[in-house]
């Protein structure tokens, strides 16, 4: 078992190896319609930059909440640098992009390849730092939690600005940094519940007490996040309605007046408030794996759906190419997760102090 | 025998607060109900003359009235924060703050409440307001924001003053053993027969945990609702989605500054160093930081979308609010909320008390001329230049808006010698 877990040289080679796989998928005439990329940029950036960002938050806040996860949490640091190396990619898909035909002084290739490289590329080195200081239990580990948190706040809202809202320029909306960045979150917090459905076993048997307070608070916190995105989600979408202006209406009566947009728009609504409301509303649920790590995935999905939802009717995609690319990141994501004892040696002093 | 004498001295050391006042107290007191009076009286005065008195007109017919009741709603936020969010995340240090924190939303509150009383000018029709039956055929509009505030502001004075009431009554209870006479059978009223049995503990502790959740989701509710009695509007600089996270982030930012306003003279003033230890004063201090990242933010994201989109009177009304008229304010708002809580990512400001107690001002400062700000600026610069103006506060909506400083000044300094400062149970358990 233990030959399968990867080195950290071998860990990049093989993000290397993904980013390659993927671009010859895109530019070797294999699809027509180029989009899926997009897509699956945005939806992986939200829950690998989450997941390290709720690492970086509870480590500020010392909060023993999660604490059995915090280094699981931590190794997938790698993968924020295959973001940016699928990120370069898109350089020739730009013209996607309605403002691609127009530049403006903000969107223009150079100036959003540049920032948004840039981005990616910072919120990679702070959250490598933020690991290795954090696992090695160093007096940095703050000062880098602070700057990823930071990287990753812009990161975020770069997400929502540049590669969601303005795929339907010139519709504007300033609340896309700020929720973006809060689903983020929401999305670390979903990849901990899935990872207690892995680890829960392995860390009962240690700390039968600490993990079994462990699992309820990511079960609270889920619980938490979906108020918190349904208000969010709420308040942008009533000054929406109740203005009832052409160039702003525009865009949700654009995805709801047909299919998929209506049955996906009901789909994240149930998945990323509804369901996880309801089923962890009671005490007991919040402290059940099975509970837990299915609302997880619920939410991941709900994400997912979100993201189409927002893009389908802008970028064209290619359906084989958005399930492969994705079933490929999400192997190499388990695959990280089970390295990351190699990835991170050392045994990180928080989780002593779990409480 | 010795905890005993520990949770025996905890008592004695709070309860001392509520002995007899000080000469300087009294002056405090004297010179809080002084300008209390003397925003009354000029209250008084518009209600004699007219709002002609008061600096309002068109345009900008929101003025210092409405900067006031969405300041003083802000301030009553962290109140709820302090006591129920952090009570649900286990943070100890709430016990330092708690009790003073939830009479100041109290507090707040009350004067916010003035305000739309105040702005109404014929105070005396405030009744039409209310929908009761009658042969106007007054049928509320439920699609107004303002109707909203009334409904969210209530609610949240109402669990604000249960979660408060609740929480005291186990102190309430000790005053009450402590206390002799009239004022002890006041004080066992109260109580309403809490006797500390095991099962009223149990029945305690639910409810305490179950109103803390209720309030939790008001904290964001109440603010995003005043947020939306600008941002459903189509005025340029009002109509934006980022309002009601923004207005949120500001109401914590503003609540948390004057509980440190409030929180360090009192702990010098009642000797409550022990009780209120520095480090709990800097937990607090970063929780002022990080809401002040998230109005730097917001600030950052209005002003650049306006550009982004391209649309003339975004554009021109955040150039206006920059390099206009209000230009100064603007800045200064920029200066207090965004730049100077910057300096508390150095350790060493975060455990400065002195510097703590200015910078608390200075973010007042900085968010009541941000309310004053987005009021004003955007109903000067409206679409048509025809119809521009510009708008200068009198000396009756200073007077009255000093009033409402004394107002809360009082009740608050009325509070600390007629109930327990510091929660003695949660102090006991800590």
């Amino acid at each position: 078992m233990h030959d399968t877990k990867l080195s950290i040289g071998g860990c990049y080679s093989l993000l290397l190896i993904l980013a390659v796989t993927i671009g010859l998928i895109e530019y070797g005439g294999l699809v027509d319609q180029q989009g899926s990329l997009l897509l699956t940029l945005s939806f992986w950036g939200a829950i690998i930059q989450g997941a390290v960002a709720v690492a970086a938050v509870t480590a500020l806040v010392r909060a023993k909440w999660i604490a059995s996860l915090r280094r699981e949490l931590l190794a997938l640091y790698p993968l924020l640098l295959l973001l940016a190396l699928l990120f370069a990619l898109l350089w020739p898909q730009l013209e996607l992009f309605p403002w691609d035909n127009h530049p403006t002084a903000w969107l223009n290739r150079p100036f959003f390849m540049g920032r948004n490289l840039v981005s990616l590329v910072l919120t990679f080195i702070a959250g490598r730092q933020l690991a290795l200081h954090s696992t090695q239990g160093t007096p940095f580990k703050d000062r880098y939690a602070v700057i990823y948190l930071a990287a990753f706040v812009l990161s975020q809202s770069l997400v929502g600005y540049d590669w969601l809202m303005s795929a339907a320029f010139p519709w504007v909306n300033t609340m896309f940094g700020l929720y973006f960045f809060t689903e983020s979150l929401y999305a670390g917090i979903a990849v901990s519940g899935l990872a207690m459905l892995l680890y829960f076993r392995l860390r009962i048997k240690a700390a039968p007490e600490q993990t079994t307070l462990h699992l309820r608070d990511v079960g609270l916190l889920l619980f938490g996040f979906s108020i918190l995105w349904a208000g969010l989600f709420f308040a942008q979408f009533l000054l929406i309605w109740y203005a009832n202006l052409p160039e702003e209406v525009h865009f949700v009566t654009e995805r709801l007046s047909h299919s998929p947009g209506r049955e996906l728009c009901w789909l994240f609504l149930i998945s990323l408030f509804l369901a996880p409301f309801v089923a962890l509303l009671g005490g007991d649920a919040k402290g059940d794996l099975r509970f837990v790590s299915s609302i997880s995935l619920l939410v991941l999905a709900g994400l997912f759906a979100e993201r189409l939802f927002i893009l389908l009717p802008a970028i064209p995609y290619h359906g084989g190419a958005l399930l492969l690319y994705n079933g490929l990141i999400f192997v190499m994501m388990l695959l990280v997760l089970h390295s990351s004892e190699r990835l991170l040696p050392q045994a990180p002093p928080e989780r002593n102090e779990g409480q | 025998m010795q905890n005993t004498s520990s949770t025996e001295k905890i008592e004695q050391d709070v309860l001392a607060a509520m002995s007899w006042p000080s000469r300087s107290y009294l002056a405090c007191i004297f010179l809080a109900g002084l300008v209390f009076l003397g925003g009354m009286a000029l209250w008084g005065r518009q209600i004699a003359l007219g709002m002609g008195v008061a600096g309002i007109s068109h345009p900008v017919g929101w003025g210092v009235y409405i900067t006031d009741f969405v300041f003083w709603v802000g301030i009553a936020h962290s109140g709820t924060l302090i006591s129920a969010v952090l009570y649900i995340f286990r943070a100890h240090f709430r016990t330092s703050f708690n009790r003073a924190a939830e009479a100041m939303t109290i507090f707040a509150l009350m004067v916010a409440g003035l305000f739309p009383l105040i702005h109404l000018g014929r105070v005396w029709f405030a009744y039409f307001l209310f929908p009761y039956p009658n042969q106007r055929q007054l049928w509320v509009n439920f699609r107004s924001p303002l109707v909203w505030d009334v409904f969210a502001v209530s609610t949240y004075m109402l669990v604000s003053l249960v979660f408060f009431y609740i929480g005291l009554m186990p102190d309430l209870a000790i005053v009450a053993r402590r206390r002799t006479g009239f004022t002890g059978k006041i004080y066992r009223l109260l109580t309403l027969g809490w006797i500390g049995s095991s099962q009223q503990w149990r029945h305690y502790a639910k409810l305490y945990f179950f109103l803390a959740a209720f309030a939790t989701p008001l904290v964001a509710s109440v603010h995003s609702i005043v947020s939306w009695d600008f941002a459903v509007s189509i005025v340029p600089g009002w109509h934006t989605t980022i309002f009601a996270p923004y207005f949120v982030a500001g109401a914590i930012l503003s609540g948390t500054a004057m509980v440190i306003t409030l929180v360090i003279p009192m702990r010098r003033l009642l000797r409550l160093e022990t009780y209120i230890p520095v480090e709990h004063i800097e937990s607090i201090a970063k929780i002022l930081l990080l809401t002040s990242l998230i109005v730097s933010f917001a600030y950052i994201v209005e002003q650049g979308l306006a550009f982004y989109s391209g649309n003339l009177f975004e554009m021109e009304q955040f150039r206006f609010r920059a390099f206009g008229d209000y230009r100064l304010l603007f800045w200064i708002m920029v200066g207090c909320n965004s730049v100077l809580p910057l300096t508390l990512f150095i350790g060493r400001l975060r455990r400065n008390l002195a510097f703590l107690f200015v910078l608390s001002l200075l973010v007042n400062v900085g968010m009541w001329l941000e309310r004053f700000v987005i009021v004003v600026t955007s109903l000067a610069r409206d679409f048509d230049p025809y119809a521009w103006g510009k708008y200068t506060p009198s000396l009756t909506e200073f007077g009255i808006t000093a009033g409402s400083f004394g107002l809360f000044f009082l009740l608050f300094l009325l509070f600390i010698k007629i109930l327990p400062v510091l929660s003695i149970t949660e102090l006991k358990e800590r």
